[in-house]
């Protein structure tokens, strides 16, 4: 394990730009390509926001530097509260079209964890 | 009547107006995909759109006998055809930013001598306006916005692409481009002067060997090689201007 960069982080909209930020900077950093770099990106977004719908008030991120960067993301605090069925449907469907190891770990009200990772 | 029904009679019928009904139910998840790809130097207004034509593909394609939902079908479709637009995007030509910058004070300094003279300008009035050569100017007037390098050739859809057909290297292109533009100049000499051009430049015979070869004097292949190069050079000077 070659730990980049390991925080918790409030699960609020007006922080989703700042992750944004910093999952580009750790792309950039383990040399993604620009494409995988947005494409990182949205799918950190979107496993923060299914974290969101499933009622967990924080998230715990973890980038790890494994053969361009990996990406572990698991719900603190809160969870058990399903919020949009449809909208979650689609953000596991997005992430699923996006990258091609993804591994999402569900209670039964949503995900609890997400990783996935993109190679250079 | 449900999601299933929907598609099942839609499959039967392949009615428009049932297809549009399910596409403005399920237009939604087109603006939602498409809202999480803004930032990628694209418009909201083109991926929105990118991704409604996905849509419609993805209702004629959706089988609702293989028991997926629809949401789960169409977000893949909606994404992949986000994502092969970007690509073919980053397939444009886009000109360098000095010659992109350089066309807008050309075509400022075009606009404002045609007004102070009531005539349009030459090349060489705009160079001297902006200060810059005059093959600049030319270069600027040449080069016109984006060409997505996948586009036929000869507008046929089937034909060859610009992508097919540009040689690698830049040098090659302008190698092509000089040739033509000498195979065209040599076209308006007379029959002697080609004759005199191939002895001296083709066969690079001295200008001894070359009068010997027309059984003429030396001193006329002299005159008559730089009353030749003085033409070519005016019309090849001539042929960059149009």
């Amino acid at each position: 394990m070659n730990a980049l960069i390991d925080l918790k982080i409030p699960l609020q909209s007006e922080l989703m730009t700042t992750v944004r930020l910093l999952t580009g900077g750790v792309c950039s950093l383990v040399g993604l390509g620009l494409e995988e770099s947005e494409d990182c990106k949205v799918c950190v977004t979107e496993s923060l926001l299914l974290l969101k719908h499933g009622g967990f008030s924080s998230a715990h991120l973890v980038f790890t530097r494994e053969r361009g960067v990996h990406v572990l993301i698991a719900g603190e605090e809160g969870g058990g509260e399903a919020v949009s069925s449809l909208e979650e449907e689609i953000s596991v469907a997005l992430l699923e079209a996006l990258v091609k190891d993804l591994c999402i770990e569900k209670t039964e009200a949503g995900a609890s964890c997400i990783s996935f990772g993109f190679e250079l | 009547m449900d999601e299933t029904q929907l598609f099942e009679k839609y499959r039967l019928t392949h009615d428009v107006k049932l297809r549009n009904e399910i596409a403005e139910k399920y237009l939604f998840i087109a603006s939602m995909i498409a809202k999480k790809f803004v930032g990628r130097g694209v418009d909201y207004d083109d991926l929105y759109q990118v991704a409604s034509l996905a849509l419609l593909k993805g209702i004629e394609r959706f089988d609702e006998r293989k028991g997926l939902k629809f949401s789960t079908f169409i977000t893949p479709t909606i994404t992949g055809e986000i994502k092969n637009y970007f690509r073919d995007r980053s397939r444009l030509i886009h000109l360098p930013r000095r010659v992109a910058e350089l066309r807008v004070s050309v075509k400022k300094a075009e606009e404002e001598l045609a007004l102070q003279n009531g005539k349009h300008p030459t090349a060489g009035e705009i160079a001297e306006k902006l200060g810059v050569p005059e093959e600049d100017v030319l270069s600027c007037m040449e080069a016109g916005s984006v060409v997505s390098l996948d586009r036929p050739v000869d507008g046929e859809e089937d034909g060859a692409s610009f992508y097919d057909v540009l040689p690698g290297g830049e040098d090659a292109f302008e190698r092509i481009e000089q040739t033509d533009a000498v195979r065209r100049a040599l076209a308006s000499l007379s029959e002697t002067e080609k004759k005199l051009v191939s002895y001296r430049f083709g066969q690079e015979l001295s200008q001894a060997e070359t009068a010997k070869r027309m059984n003429v004097s030396q001193m006329y292949v002299s005159r008559m090689e730089r009353k030749i190069l003085q033409k070519l050079r005016e019309d090849l000077k001539q042929g960059m201007a149009e």
